[in-house]
């Protein structure tokens, strides 16, 4: 099993390699970091060359964040499309195993990237004399941990629908969007407008904010490592909760993608 | 070897919904050894039954059993299983190496280097190993599905429509390819339109008519289904007999059939007119004639 699992990751790496995604990444990454960088190079204070350090480290992550999204999507529908799935499942390599291979490949793409993006942030850190704080480890655990719940949410809506579908649930259909909406339906109630039809709604969208995966699941308890870079004592804790989360939603989008895999009835 | 018994295959389609019958209580039954072929018109079934037989398409009613057990998609059944399908359903982002390990490799058992280059130096590879799929004509992709049959003892082959698009040249290499595969003791089943290639192939054929099997038998026994005709090319210089059929001129020479027992009238007639015969030989029904008055028959029965 050990060398199946190994071939497909093989293989998979060879489609992110080959893959114009990953060139993106490599470009975007470039002029990312050359570009916020330029004011740096004029910065005569440790505080401006740290806002400005915490500024690209900021921007690259949430650029990683959509990586891992594209990762997930294209691994799916590149291969459900091209229906070279075929030439995998008539041999004695199961769709489980293949599926768990393609959330593998695209984690450890993902987890090499934040690796490369975390040692950048170090290196500049070194080179504008900012001291190396723990907060850069912190966010890029935090970031990847995220990365590993959206590239299995993306792997589970490329299973199910067309990838421009899914990119459109993701961008705009998210729960962030129906929190949002919760919070308005809320106001207007509040407000006096208490029909039952805005009450009926306030209570879908509270539900599909519950039901739909969310990318930091403890932003609020975080967010302030994410700007100052410090991280307290208690704080690691949301790491390993943020884990848990990610974990349960994994396996969860990994079964129900490979239900629907399984119940194609055309592969 | 693999046995299917009323197999039912229905797609739901388009707004509507509308009901498309695929496969309409498809049976039949290949046996170890076969070089079996699956012939019939484009949308007669063909492929939808390979994929049912492979397990790729779960069939709406009906038993599909290869090797004594119920096709699964990746289980160990597979273990002794190629399947070549056409064209583009291949890794296109992997070189022509890279496909070759990893198809090998997912038969979860390790193969040599030497193994994988001697059989791409055997297949004429080994100068494109680091050429991506996507950049390969498609002889080479069929001869990067054929390496895995090589490398591994295969004892099943599934083959979907294996020569369309080929060359020639290559053609005739995929050919004694095969034959090798078969000989060595390979199962073969082959979907295809080239009926003169099953003719060269297979020792079984099963023609499929709207998603049925119309016929499965040996092939021995189509090509000699209908009586036997002679063929004939002369040049008639007037009126010829009601006997001669089939006829066809190309210039001033004629080709045409004469049933067996009208030969010697046939003689008398060229003798007596002074007729220059060009060619008299014993026409064979091919597997095309069989084919085409098997499926016109079924039709007009139904």
């Amino acid at each position: 099993m050990a060398e199946v699992l190994k071939a497909n990751i093989l293989a998979n790496f060879a489609f992110y390699r080959r893959s114009r995604l990953l060139m993106a990444f490599a470009l975007a990454f470039l002029l990312l970091t050359g570009l916020s960088s330029l004011p740096a190079l004029f910065n005569n204070s440790g505080v401006q060359s740290f806002n400005a350090l915490q500024q690209i480290f900021s921007i690259l992550n949430v650029f990683l964040l959509f990586l891992a999204g594209g990762l997930g999507l294209f691994i799916i529908s590149s291969h459900l499309r091209n229906r070279s799935l075929k030439m995998v499942f008539t041999k004695p390599c199961s769709p489980a195993l293949w599926l768990a291979s393609a959330i593998l490949s695209a984690a450890l793409v993902s987890l090499l990237l934040h690796g490369v993006v975390l040692t950048s942030a170090v290196v500049l850190s070194l080179v504008w004399k900012v001291p190396v704080r723990a907060g850069l480890v912190f966010v890029s655990a935090d970031t990847f941990i995220a990365s590993l719940g959206i590239v299995a949410y993306m792997m589970l809506l490329a299973t199910l629908v067309h990838p421009a579908i899914a990119v459109t649930l993701v961008l705009i259909f998210n729960a962030e969007m129906f929190y949002d909406a919760q919070v308005w339906t809320q106001a207007v109630i509040r407000s006096g407008n208490a029909s039952v039809a805005l009450r009926v709604l306030e209570h879908i969208f509270h539900g599909l904010y519950l039901v739909l995966p969310m990318i930091h699941a403890y932003g609020k308890q975080t967010d302030v490592v994410n700007t100052s870079l410090r991280v307290l004592h208690g704080d690691w804790k949301y790491l390993l909760y943020s884990l848990g989360y990610v974990l349960v939603l994994t396996a969860f989008c990994y079964f129900v993608a490979l239900f629907a895999l399984q119940r194609k009835r055309h592969i | 070897m693999i046995i299917a018994e009323n197999v039912h295959v229905h797609f739901r389609r388009g707004l509507l919904r509308r009901k498309l019958q695929a496969l309409n209580g498809l049976s039949l039954e290949v046996y170890d050894g076969d070089f079996f072929a699956l012939v019939g018109q484009n949308g007669a079934g063909k492929s939808t039954a390979m994929y049912c037989l492979l397990g790729l398409l779960q069939p709406t009613s009906g038993k599909v059993e290869v090797m004594g057990k119920t096709p699964e998609l990746g289980s160990q059944l597979y273990q002794s299983v190629a399947y070549l399908p056409e064209e583009p359903h291949y890794h296109l982002y992997l070189t022509v190496e890279e496909a070759t390990r990893y198809y090998s490799a997912l038969y979860r058992r390790r193969v040599s280097d030497k193994a994988i280059n001697d059989v791409l130096e055997r297949l004429g590879l080994a100068q494109f190993k680091t050429l991506p799929l996507s950049k390969c004509s498609k002889g080479m992709k069929q001869k990067v599905g054929i390496a895995q049959c090589l490398i591994h003892e295969t004892r099943l082959l599934f083959l979907d429509e294996p020569t369309r698009g080929l060359d020639p040249l290559v053609v005739r290499e995929f050919r004694e390819a095969l034959r090798e595969i078969h000989q060595r003791g390979a199962t073969i089943v082959m979907n295809s339109h080239v009926l003169s290639e099953i003719e060269m192939l297979a020792n079984r054929v099963a023609i499929i008519d709207r998603g049925k099997v119309v016929v499965q038998d040996e092939l021995q026994n189509l090509l000699t289904l209908d009586r036997e005709l002679y063929g004939v090319t002369f040049e008639p210089n007037g009126s010829m007999p009601d006997y001669i059929g089939s006829i066809e001129r190309v210039g001033t020479v004629v080709k045409a059939s004469i049933p067996k027992e009208r030969l010697y009238d046939f003689m008398d007639y060229t003798k007596n007119s002074g007729l220059s015969v060009h060619e008299c030989s014993l026409k064979k029904t091919s597997l095309e004639d069989s084919f085409f008055k098997i499926v016109k028959d079924g039709r007009a029965q139904a």
